[in-house]
């Protein structure tokens, strides 16, 4: 039988191993060295969609979305979708590097298989096309933090504010993405395709992520190019409604408090 | 009720234009397939990696040649969507898909085949239900980092027939990342060819032949340059080897090994292997091997535009056999080909020419037999939401004894054919059933 001091060494080699292996490396300085590496893991795993200048048309991007969106990102002209910077502003480096890691369901696989320092020489490498990365340090809107908890009286405040800002227009009267405009084949993004509301009712296919710290950044920010606007003016100093509307929403799916 | 798009609304036009041009009938009906497991286990839609499935995009071909890896990557099967704990169903159905195939609907034309037999009414036309012919299970993935497998389980309702079809195993970035590739087990060797046997049409049809009479009942529809060609070659096993059954480097499947690898960029791959090689579906009875050798030159660096270039030379070793009156005798079949593929958008040319020799044939088989034989074959797709055209032209130009009546140009040696079918599904349309029959030797 184990000892007990040697379970506790057991137990903290454990708790060492996994705070190490989800530590982030360091990032590397931006050099001739870093581009370089990042744009050879950049040409080997993202090029075939994003393009080799970067411009979103490689060989294979086009059947993504075909005639629908979203289509792979033009990092020399476009502007990001997401982010947790203010509507119109370039992404954080860690905004980068989150959808590289975690993918984007749907249409870009998550690619954790590069190591963490793959990673920011990539992203390194993709900035590169952008000036405005040279001339801007995007900084992150400030979060409220989540109060304890959804309530009933909250999620139907909620309700309230899901009506009020005219959500139901685009998402559906319950969120399943069938809202008039949506169904109208109105719904367009910066490239004139067309596109689909998202389904509030399955979490798993939310592109921005399916928290609801990843939904309150979503409405913060809004989704730059596409007819998802940032609510971060109609809820300035109201977080608590703000929240109660995160929690209705994901009352629709029955996953609040996640 | 919105109304269609332009596309969707010229689609049905589109089919019918080419339906008509080519000469070909078929009722089109879908069958059904499975959502796809590495669309599952990456959270993708199936447009990721295909055109149209089963043909893979430029990005599918890198992920296939990786191994089920994702392009420049030794994920071994990290996604990054799964949690600690989250070990359950999904992690079996990531690796796993299934496929029904087969018509809802089959008409035979017998009597437009068949008119003396029609007139004297010993012939009928008929239509039959046939949904699903085939079931498929697939298992494949990657066991761990940088090693992968493959295994497709086909249950053929129609031939009452159950076995594996391909299965093997692959070991990846040997060497370094993308030096050496290795899969070993039982394969399509052209699967990183630029016009890809399997991976072309939209529903595998195959060859079919009477086992007593060796009668070919119908053309398979694969492309006629990775066919046979000759009539009268046998397997070790004397088994007629249908003239229209891909073979050698273009087979869907023979057991060996190969290596394959891109040391010097994306632009260039080669590929060695050895197989089996006879012919047979289990076992080797020849005494020697097979070897097989390919280049492929890519070229993807434009604005939403790909290409490649391909070339192969196959060397057969007593791989086939002949009739010689006094018994069978060995002979070395052999192939050369090369292929060109375009991809611009959602537009796809491919093109691919052959060239068979038959080495060693014996002196009394001689004057039945032409020693060569050459197939050359186009095809064409194009998706129009929600379905995809396929265009193929096929041409086969070889051996046939001289009892078998003369064939005639465009019903056996040109096979024209259209499929269509939806953009994430498929349907069928063969060339015809029952095509044309002919006596072997």
């Amino acid at each position: 039988m184990m000892h007990a001091k040697h379970l506790k060494y057991a137990a903290l080699l454990i708790v060492t191993g996994l705070c190490a292996s989800t530590a982030q490396a360091v990032k590397p300085a931006t050099n001739r060295d870093t581009l370089m590496e990042g744009r050879r893991i950049y040409e080997q795993a993202c090029a075939w969609c994003h393009g080799i200048g970067g411009e979103g048309d490689g060989p294979a991007g086009w059947f993504i979305g075909r005639y629908t969106s979203p289509r792979p990102r033009n990092f020399v002209n476009d502007g990001y979708k997401l982010r947790s910077t203010a509507s119109g502003e370039l992404p954080t480096d860690q905004n980068l590097f989150r959808v590289i890691t975690q993918g984007i369901p749907g249409v870009m696989p998550a690619y954790r298989s590069l190591n963490e320092r793959e990673r920011w020489q990539v992203i390194a490498y993709l900035k590169s096309w952008n000036s405005a990365f040279e001339e801007e340090t995007p900084a992150p809107l400030t979060f409220p933090s989540a109060p304890p908890g959804p309530t009933e009286a909250g999620i139907q405040h909620g309700r309230h504010l899901y009506v009020k800002l005219d959500c139901r227009v685009c998402h559906g009267d319950n969120g399943e993405g069938d809202g008039p405009e949506a169904t109208a084949g109105h719904l367009r993004d910066a490239d004139n395709l067309r596109i689909r509301a998202t389904n509030l009712t399955d979490p798993s296919a939310w592109k921005n992520g399916a928290s609801s710290h990843d939904l309150l950044r979503t409405l913060m920010t809004g989704l730059d190019g596409t007819p998802m606007p940032s609510y971060a003016n109609e809820f300035d100093g109201q977080e608590e409604a703000l929240w109660d509307l995160v929690w209705y929403i994901q009352s629709l799916s029955g996953q609040q408090g996640r | 009720m919105s109304r269609p798009s332009a596309a969707a609304a010229i689609a049905p036009l589109v089919m019918t234009v080419f339906a008509l041009v080519s000469g070909t009938y078929a009722v089109s009906v879908p069958s059904a397939e499975a959502i796809p497991a590495f669309a599952r286990k990456y959270t993708m839609n199936c447009a990721v990696c295909h055109t149209a499935p089963p043909r893979l995009n430029t990005f599918g071909e890198r992920f296939l040649e990786n191994g089920y890896q994702l392009p420049g990557t030794e994920d071994g099967g990290i996604t990054a969507k799964k949690h600690l704990g989250d070990l359950s169903l999904d992690d079996f159905a990531n690796h796993t898909g299934g496929r029904l195939r087969g018509n809802m609907l089959r008409s035979h034309n017998f009597k437009r085949q068949s008119p003396p037999a029609a007139e004297a009414g010993t012939v009928h036309n008929n239509s039959e239900l046939g949904f699903p012919e085939i079931f498929s299970l697939f298992t494949a993935g990657s066991l761990t980092k940088n090693i992968g497998f493959f295994t497709e389980l086909e249950s053929n309702m129609e031939e009452s027939s159950t076995g594996i079809e391909r299965a093997f195993v692959t070991f990846n970035n040997l060497g370094g990342t993308n030096v050496a590739n290795i899969r070993i087990g039982r394969m399509d060797p052209s699967a990183t060819f630029s016009f890809s046997t399997l991976r072309q049409q939209l529903e595998l049809v195959g060859e079919s032949m009477n086992t007593s009479t060796d009668t070919v009942q119908r053309a398979g529809l694969f492309p006629l340059a990775a066919s046979a060609k000759f009539y009268g070659l046998r397997n070790r096993s004397g088994t007629a080897i249908s003239p229209y059954a891909p073979s050698l480097y273009n087979a869907v499947a023979e057991t060996g090994i190969e290596v394959r690898g891109r040391p010097f960029g994306d632009w260039f791959m080669y590929q060695v292997g050895m197989l089996n090689g006879a012919n047979e579906t289990f076992g080797d009875s020849n005494k020697g091997k097979d070897f097989y050798g390919a280049v492929r030159f890519d070229y993807a660096r434009s604005a939403n535009f790909s290409a490649s270039l391909s070339a192969f030379a196959y060397l057969g070793n007593s791989n086939a056999t002949v009739l010689t009156g006094a018994g069978q005798a060995d002979v070395n079949w052999h192939r050369y080909g090369m292929a060109a593929h375009v991809r611009y958008k959602m537009f796809d040319l491919y093109g691919m020419y052959t060239l068979d020799r038959i080495a060693h044939v014996p002196t009394a088989a001689l004057a039945n037999f032409d020693t060569s034989a050459s197939g050359l074959s186009v095809a064409c797709d194009r998706p129009y939401a929600p379905l995809t055209a396929i265009r193929q032209h096929g041409y086969r130009r070889g051996s046939q004894p001289a009892h078998v009546p003369k064939l005639r140009r465009g019903s056996d040696q040109t096979i024209r054919a259209v499929q269509c079918g939806p953009v994430c599904s498929k349907r069928l349309q063969p060339p015809t059933s029952r095509r044309r029959q002919c006596s072997g030797p």
